[in-house]
C-alpha cells in the first residue's frame, strides 16, 4: 500500500472511530452480555446463577402471559400496520389531486404525528374515557360506547385507533413519492381509456411499491416494539388483554428484577422481528417494483 | 426518484393547472373536498379537546365535565402550571439539557462517520458497512438490560449521562443517511481540495461540513424529536423528580395523584401542549431541510 493510501486508511478509522467504539461498547458487548444473562437467573444485585436454557423453556412452555403478550403483539401489528398504510395511501391520493389549500390539509393531517407519544397517550386517556368525546359521538348514533381501556374486548382496538391517528406520517412520504411518478404514464393510460380506479391500481400503486415496502418494514419493526402507549394507558390490563412484548420485558427487568428472564424475552422479540422482516423481504421480490432494477 | 418537494412543487403545480382538462385523475371533486375536510376535522378533534381541557377550571376537572369545544378560558392555567408543586420549569429545563446534548452528539459524530464511509478508502471498510446496515435490524431492547448494568456500574444512574453520552457515538441510521448524501456529491470537489494541499480533516471541516448542512439539520431534527418525546429512557435511568424531563414529568403527575383524587387534568394538558409545541415549531422551521434531504430516494435504497 502506498503511503498516501495508508494515511487515508488511518484517517478512515479515525473518522469512523465514534461509530466503531459505540458499536463495541453499546451494541456488540451488550449483545454478548445479553445472551449470557439470558442463560442465568439474575436480580442484578447478587451474582448471576447459571440456569442454561431454563428461561427459554419456561417462556415457551410455562408462561401463559408471554403467549398472550406474543399474540397481542401480533394482533396489534397485523391490524395497525396495514390499516395505517391503507389510510395513508388513501389520504395521499386525495392530497395528490388539484386541491385548493392543499398545504393546510397536509399540515392538519400531519399534525397528530408531531405530538409526542406520551402526550398522545394522555390525550387518548381522555378521548377514550367512558364519558369522553368518542363515546359522545357514538351516542349521537344511538350506540352505547364501551369503557374502551377497561374491557378486554375493546382495549386492543383502542390502541389500534391511537396508532391510526398518526397515519399522517406515512401520508407525507407516500405523497412525496406520488409526485415523483412521471405524468406521462397517466397521460398514456388516459389515451388508452383506462378509468381512474384502473390508473390508481396499475400505475400509482406499482410505482409506490418501494416506499410502501419501506413503510411496511419500518411499521412492523415499530409495532412489535410498542411500549409507551400500553405502559401509560393500560399497563397491559385488563387481565393482560393489552399486554405486549416490550412492556412485559420492561416489567420483568425493572419492576421484578428478573434480568435473565427479561433478556430471554428480548431475544424472542428479536427472533420474531427478524422472522417477519425476512418474510417481508422474501415476498418483496414478487410485488415490489424498482425502476432501476435490471434482473 | 425525484421527490425534492420544495423544488418540484411550484413548477409541477403550474403544469397540472394548464393540463387539468387533459388528465382528469388530478382533479379534486366536491366529494374529495368533503372527505378531506371530514378527515382533517376528525384528526384534529383530540387536539381541540386538549386545548379545551387545558383551559378548564379546577371545578370542571373535579366534576369531570369536559367539552370538546372550550367553554371556559382559564388562560392563567398556562402560568399557574409554573407556580404549583409541579416543578414544571425544572422538567422543561431537563428536557432541554438532555435534547441539546443528544443533538450535539449525533450531529458531531454522524457527519464524520458518514463522510468516512462515503469517501475514504480503507481495507475492511465494506465489511464494516455491512455491519452498520445489519445493526439497524437489532431491536434496542436486546441491549437495554446490559446497558443499564453498564451505566449502573459507572454510577451514571439518576444522571443525564446515559441519555446523552451514547449519542456521541452516532448510530447506524444517521451514518447511512450521511453516507447516501455524500455519495451524491461530485468527488471532484474533494480531489481539487486535496490538490490544493488540504488534509482529510481539512477537507471535511472546510469543504464537506458546510455542504452537509441540510442532512445534519435533518439529523438534528430527528434526534430532537426522538429525545424530546422519549419516555422509556428516562423511565429506566431517572428516579428523582427534579431530574425528569417533561415527557416523564407529565405522566408522573397523573400517576402520583392521590387515590380518589382526580389528576389535575387541566395542568396535565397544559404540560402536553408544552411538550407538543416545540415539535410543531421545529417541523415548521425544518420541513425545508427534511424534504431537501430527499428522504424517499435515500430510504428506497434500503432494499
Amino acid at each position: 500500500m502506498s503511503r498516501l493510501r495508508r494515511r487515508e486508511a488511518l484517517w478512515f478509522y479515525l473518522f469512523a472511530s465514534p461509530w466503531i467504539i459505540g458499536f463495541l461498547v453499546f451494541l456488540l458487548g451488550p449483545m454478548i452480555a445479553s445472551i449470557y444473562i439470558s442463560l442465568t437467573d439474575w436480580d442484578s444485585f447478587t451474582p448471576p446463577k447459571w440456569v442454561g436454557l431454563q428461561n427459554y423453556t419456561r417462556l415457551l412452555t410455562d408462561d401463559p402471559v408471554f403467549w398472550k403478550a406474543l399474540w397481542n403483539t401480533f394482533y396489534y401489528a397485523a391490524i395497525s400496520v396495514p390499516l395505517g398504510l391503507v389510510i395513508g395511501l388513501w389520504l395521499a391520493n386525495l392530497l395528490n389531486k388539484q386541491v385548493r389549500a392543499r398545504k393546510v390539509f397536509r399540515t392538519l393531517i400531519y399534525l397528530p404525528t408531531l405530538v409526542p407519544l406520551v402526550a398522545t397517550a394522555m390525550i387518548f386517556k381522555m378521548v377514550l374515557a367512558p364519558s369522553g368525546p368518542l363515546n359522545d359521538v357514538l351516542n349521537i348514533f344511538g350506540i352505547p360506547g364501551p369503557s374502551w381501556l377497561l374491557e378486554a374486548v375493546w382495549v386492543k382496538p383502542a390502541l389500534i385507533l391511537l396508532s391510526v391517528w398518526g397515519a399522517g406520517g406515512a401520508t407525507v412520504l407516500l405523497l412525496a413519492a406520488m409526485k415523483g411518478i412521471p405524468r406521462e404514464l397517466y397521460e398514456a393510460a388516459e389515451v388508452d381509456g383506462a378509468s381512474r380506479i384502473r390508473q390508481f391500481w396499475s400505475i400509482t400503486i406499482p410505482q409506490l411499491t418501494p416506499i410502501i415496502f419501506f413503510n411496511l418494514i419500518m411499521g412492523l419493526i415499530g409495532a412489535f416494539q410498542v411500549f409507551s402507549q400500553v405502559y401509560i394507558l393500560t399497563k397491559g390490563g385488563p387481565n393482560n388483554a393489552s399486554q405486549t412484548m416490550v412492556p412485559l420485558l420492561f416489567d420483568q427487568a425493572f419492576s421484578f428484577y428478573k434480568m435473565g428472564y427479561a433478556s430471554a424475552i428480548s431475544w424472542m422479540l428479536f427472533l420474531v422481528i427478524l422472522g417477519f422482516t425476512l418474510l417481508a423481504f422474501r415476498t418483496a421480490r414478487r410485488w415490489v417494483f424498482y425502476e432501476t432494477e435490471v434482473k | 426518484m425525484a421527490t425534492v418537494i420544495s423544488a418540484a412543487a411550484p413548477g409541477q403545480q403550474e403544469r397540472t393547472r394548464s393540463r387539468e382538462r387533459v388528465v382528469g385523475v388530478f382533479r379534486a371533486t366536491p366529494f374529495s373536498y368533503a372527505t378531506l375536510i371530514l378527515v382533517s376535522a376528525v384528526l384534529c378533534v383530540p387536539l381541540v379537546f386538549v386545548v379545551s381541557i387545558a383551559l378548564s377550571s379546577d371545578q370542571t376537572v373535579n366534576a369531570n365535565t369536559f367539552t370538546i369545544l372550550p367553554r371556559e378560558f382559564h388562560w392563567e392555567n398556562f402560568t399557574r402550571v409554573f407556580g404549583t408543586e409541579l416543578p414544571m420549569q425544572r422538567f422543561l429545563l431537563n428536557s432541554m439539557i438532555i435534547s441539546a446534548g443528544a443533538v450535539l452528539g449525533q450531529v458531531l459524530s454522524s457527519g464524520l462517520v458518514g463522510y468516512a464511509f462515503a469517501r475514504l478508502r480503507a481495507p475492511g471498510k465494506n465489511a464494516l458497512f455491512i455491519v452498520v446496515i445489519a445493526t439497524m435490524m437489532i431491536p434496542s431492547q436486546i441491549t437495554m438490560i446490559p446497558q443499564f448494568i453498564l451505566f449502573k456500574d459507572l454510577g451514571w444512574v439518576n444522571t443525564y449521562l446515559p441519555l446523552i453520552v451514547p449519542n456521541f457515538f452516532s448510530n447506524a441510521f444517521n451514518v447511512f443517511l450521511v453516507r447516501q448524501f455524500v455519495s451524491r456529491l461530485p468527488s471532484e470537489i474533494d480531489e481539487a481540495a486535496m490538490v490544493d494541499g488540504l488534509g482529510f480533516f481539512g477537507i471535511y471541516r472546510r469543504i464537506m461540513l458546510p455542504m452537509l448542512a441540510p442532512v445534519l439539520i435533518a439529523i438534528g431534527i430527528f434526534t430532537l424529536t426522538a429525545t424530546w418525546g422519549d419516555f422509556m429512557g428516562p423511565l429506566i435511568y431517572l428516579n428523582d423528580e427534579s431530574k425528569m424531563p417533561l415527557a416523564l414529568g407529565v405522566q408522573y403527575i397523573t400517576s402520583t395523584s392521590q387515590a380518589l383524587q382526580a389528576p389535575p387534568w387541566n395542568l396535565v394538558m397544559v404540560g402536553s401542549i408544552l411538550l407538543t409545541l416545540p415539535m410543531i415549531l421545529v417541523y415548521y422551521l425544518g420541513q425545508r431541510y427534511l424534504y431537501e434531504m430527499d428522504i424517499s430516494g435515500g430510504s428506497a435504497g434500503v432494499k
